[in-house]
């Protein structure tokens, strides 16, 4: 069953840092508080402040002695960044009991897709109850956008802060987004919004009605791109595997039974390394590093990795090599979980390949074809092609693992 | 045993058979040198599990003597000393003695080392090579041999057979390749007087060509070459170098070389070898060490390289001329300056087919009968 549309929060934690410190020292709570570098020099820059603070005038990137003089009797306080790694991390965690499919942005906001886990509830309540429990468990206050896409849960979260919650349907982007003016609206930097004045734009709605060429010249793709998002359009997915960017892309599977045939277990590996290769295709990266892991019966776990001299990517490169490991490591004892995790990556596009004597040709007889599409990409941009995918599928894998593993092992 | 040697002669004795000395070996007596000596001569041994080196110190030799006092004998010597001790000894006359026990006495001038030997009989029987196939070449040739093709031999041994050079005799032309699998180096020569023989699949590991490159004097004097099975000896008058060969077959190479191209290009070796080595320096720091070369009408050739955190570099060079479609190609700095090393002629002729497919470095002089292979880099 394919519903009409996506639902996406933007979470988004108000003023984090100052919040984290407020927690751990609720004494603070209600006082103008802000954190800065080197609070005793003076010297320092205010990183971020309570919304206390910021109602006496103090700003984010302000020298430590301006915001002084607006308010003397500010608490300044040092950044403590394991505190606020901690802090993210649980907050993460919370997001991932409710959706596999979260993606940190940042260290305090993230988006998530709760379109296949919201069910009968209202996403509004469901959106209430992941801020409650936020605020409960980790006395942090936050703000959630809620809207069919990511621009616009990002345009959402940010329109009603703390502890706010926004719903940004698309049909309301006329009365909600068009009257901002452009400075605000997300992806337009200082430079941007220069140029975009210059031809009289001082809206998002002025941004949204003006012809996609004049943009195009003005801007290049980019151009194009804020013009959909102006209009509401915006069809990035929610990508957990953003956060471990070029790291590793890996699948594990626990077995249905505790397997020793030889058989049976090349198959899993098959599987596995389908995945991380269909993964791999996604984020358009190349490995140079597998590793397999292996669960015996009794929990023991093992994990074995080969350098590579050459890059990898296809599923039977992938499946060929996690084989070659499995064979060396296996110390034939019932075995229960199966991984296989692609390291060293590299992007594409930041790569190439040594074509190999032995068989060059399979590169070379793509040839015209590379060639044909390197002119395409340099008349209308790289993103120029884009290989079709089939959305429900992608939920179905387990592409998110490796993401919330990180979170559910602590 | 006793012997009265001079310390120039040992030394480089010593020296030779060091390279066959590793200090890693697993069996212990190997980690030693073997002396044995008659009345003729003085044999120094060496050997590790691929290669062995024999090395003869004759008594006398175009009237100057090298062995005072022989009293016959043999003993092993630890190796991992032996080099200092006798390179600092004090005298150029050197006294070696071994008594009945294994204790070595190294005297000279009024130093004095007492070192523990090693039992001779247990150093391990080495094999008497018995062919028929045996051929001489000019050593200088053989070192000119082993200096243009073994460099492109594989280092990682994932395909243990590409870590050697693969050497064939046919009609009397010894012809010599090695490749990587990403550049070939490929070289023939006429060899006289051996009509009647012939071999094939003969691959000697990499390694050991290189140690035997190092040995050997850039003389006219002659060696001789006798190929086995598993065994290959290069002999001279005072040297055995006997060598393991790699099991397995190597690939065919011959249908890897294009015998047809879309363009041709003339060029100065000098200039093309120091203009991509400059472009080099940057692209150093890249995976490949990626080098592009865009032809410019049917004179000029741009070389450019770039680095993402670094910078970029860019020169135009003109060709002497250039036939043929336009071409970019990517290829790995490296390959192509080690191809052009090996060429080493003034002027070089080289044949692309296309971007994604080997080209050919050949010398202008075709009569050189010298080719490399270098294969491009994709770019995304």
């Amino acid at each position: 069953m394919k519903r009409k549309g996506r639902i996406i929060y933007h979470v988004d934690m108000n003023s984090f840092y100052a919040s984290v410190e407020m927690a751990y020292r609720p004494e603070l709570k209600g006082k103008p508080v802000a954190i800065a570098g080197n609070p005793e020099e003076r010297r320092g820059i205010v990183v971020t402040s309570s919304y206390e603070a910021r109602a006496k005038g103090v700003k984010t990137t302000m020298p430590l002695w301006q915001a002084y003089d607006h308010y003397p009797e500010l608490i300044v306080l040092k950044p403590n960044f394991d505190r606020y790694r901690e802090a993210s991390r649980s907050m993460f965690s919370i997001l991932s009991k409710f959706t596999p499919i979260v993606q940190p942005v940042s260290i305090d906001e993230g988006y998530m897709d709760v379109t296949d886990y919201v069910g009968n509830r209202n996403p509004v309540e469901l959106a209430k109850s992941i801020q409650k429990r936020i605020l409960d468990e980790l006395d942090l206050p936050s703000s959630i956008g809620i809207a069919p896409n990511k621009f616009l849960a990002k345009m959402a979260s940010n329109m009603k802060k703390p502890l706010g919650i926004t719903v940004l349907r698309k049909r309301e982007i006329k009365d909600k987004l068009w009257n901002l003016p452009i400075g605000e609206m997300y992806g337009v930097g200082q430079k941007t919004e220069e140029k975009l004045r210059k031809i009289d734009i001082e809206t998002i709605g002025n941004l949204a009605q003006k012809d996609v060429l004049t943009l195009k010249n003005l801007l290049g793709i980019n151009g194009e791109r804020l013009h959909q998002r102006a209009n509401g359009i915006d069809d990035r997915p929610v990508d957990p595997d953003a956060v471990n960017e070029f790291k590793s892309i890996g699948n594990s599977t626990t077995l249905p039974y505790d397997m020793t045939d030889q058989t049976e277990i090349n198959k899993v590996f098959m599987q596995l390394s389908e995945k991380v290769a269909a993964r791999m295709d996604r984020k358009g990266v190349v490995s140079e590093n597998i590793q397999i892991m292996i669960r015996y019966h009794d929990r023991k776990t093992i994990t074995r990795s080969k350098q590579l001299t050459q890059f990898v990517e296809t599923t039977n490169e992938i499946v060929t090599i996690a084989k070659q490991l499995f064979q060396q490591h296996w110390n034939e004892e019932p075995i229960r979980l199966l991984g296989v995790t692609a390291q060293h990556l590299t992007p594409k596009d930041e790569m190439a390949k040594q074509l190999d004597l032995f068989n060059y040709e399979k590169d070379a007889e793509k040839e015209e074809l590379y060639l044909a599409v390197d002119k395409i990409k340099e008349k209308y941009g790289k993103d120029a092609f884009i290989k079709p995918k089939d959305h429900q599928a992608e939920l179905n894998t387990s592409f998110q693992k490796d993401f919330l593993n990180e979170y559910k092992e602590k | 045993m006793k012997i009265l040697i001079e310390r120039e002669p040992l030394m480089a004795s010593i020296q030779n058979v060091m390279k066959a000395i590793s200090s890693k070996t697993t069996i212990p007596i190997l980690s030693g040198i073997k002396f044995e000596a008659n009345e003729q001569e003085v044999k120094l041994t060496g050997s590790n599990s691929d290669i062995t080196i024999e090395s003869v110190i004759s008594r006398e030799e175009d009237g100057i003597v090298n062995i005072h006092e022989i009293i016959p004998g043999q003993i092993v010597v630890q190796a991992k000393f032996l080099p200092e001790i006798i390179r600092k000894l004090p005298d150029n006359q050197i006294e070696i003695q071994v008594d009945d026990d294994m204790n070595i006495n190294i005297r000279s001038g009024h130093a004095e080392f007492k070192l523990n030997g090693q039992d001779p009989e247990e150093y391990p029987q080495l094999p008497v090579l018995q062919t028929e196939n045996s051929f001489d070449i000019q050593i200088d040739l053989l070192k000119m041999l082993i200096r243009q093709t073994n460099f492109a031999v594989s280092t990682s041994e994932t395909r243990p057979i590409l870590t050697g050079v693969h050497i064939k005799l046919d009609n009397n032309e010894l012809g010599l390749v090695a490749t990587d699998s990403h550049r070939l180096a490929s070289r023939k020569i006429t060899i006289d007087q051996v009509e009647n023989l012939s071999f094939n699949n003969v691959v000697i590991p990499g390694k050991s060509l290189s140690e035997l490159n190092k040995i050997l004097e850039d003389t006219q004097d002659t060696l001789q070459i006798s190929v086995t099975d598993n065994q290959i000896l290069f002999r001279t008058k005072h040297l055995y170098f006997l060598s393991r060969l790699l099991d397995g077959n190597y690939p065919e190479t011959s249908r890897l070389i294009p015998d047809q191209s879309k363009t041709v290009m003339k060029v100065n070796s000098k200039d093309l070898i120091q203009s991509i080595d400059r472009a080099s320096l940057l692209a150093k720091d890249n995976r490949n060490n990626i080098v592009k070369l865009v032809t410019q009408g049917q004179q000029n050739i741009q070389i450019t390289s770039h680095s993402p955190e670094i910078g970029q570099v860019e020169e135009l060079l003109q060709t002497i001329s250039i036939e043929g479609e336009e071409i970019k190609i990517s290829f790995n700095a490296k390959y192509m300056i080690d191809a052009l090393r090996a060429i080493d002629s003034e002027q070089v002729l080289i044949n692309f087919t296309g971007a994604m497919r080997p080209f050919v470095i050949r010398p202008e002089e075709e009569s050189e009968q010298i080719l490399q292979l270098v294969t491009p880099v994709r770019t995304y």
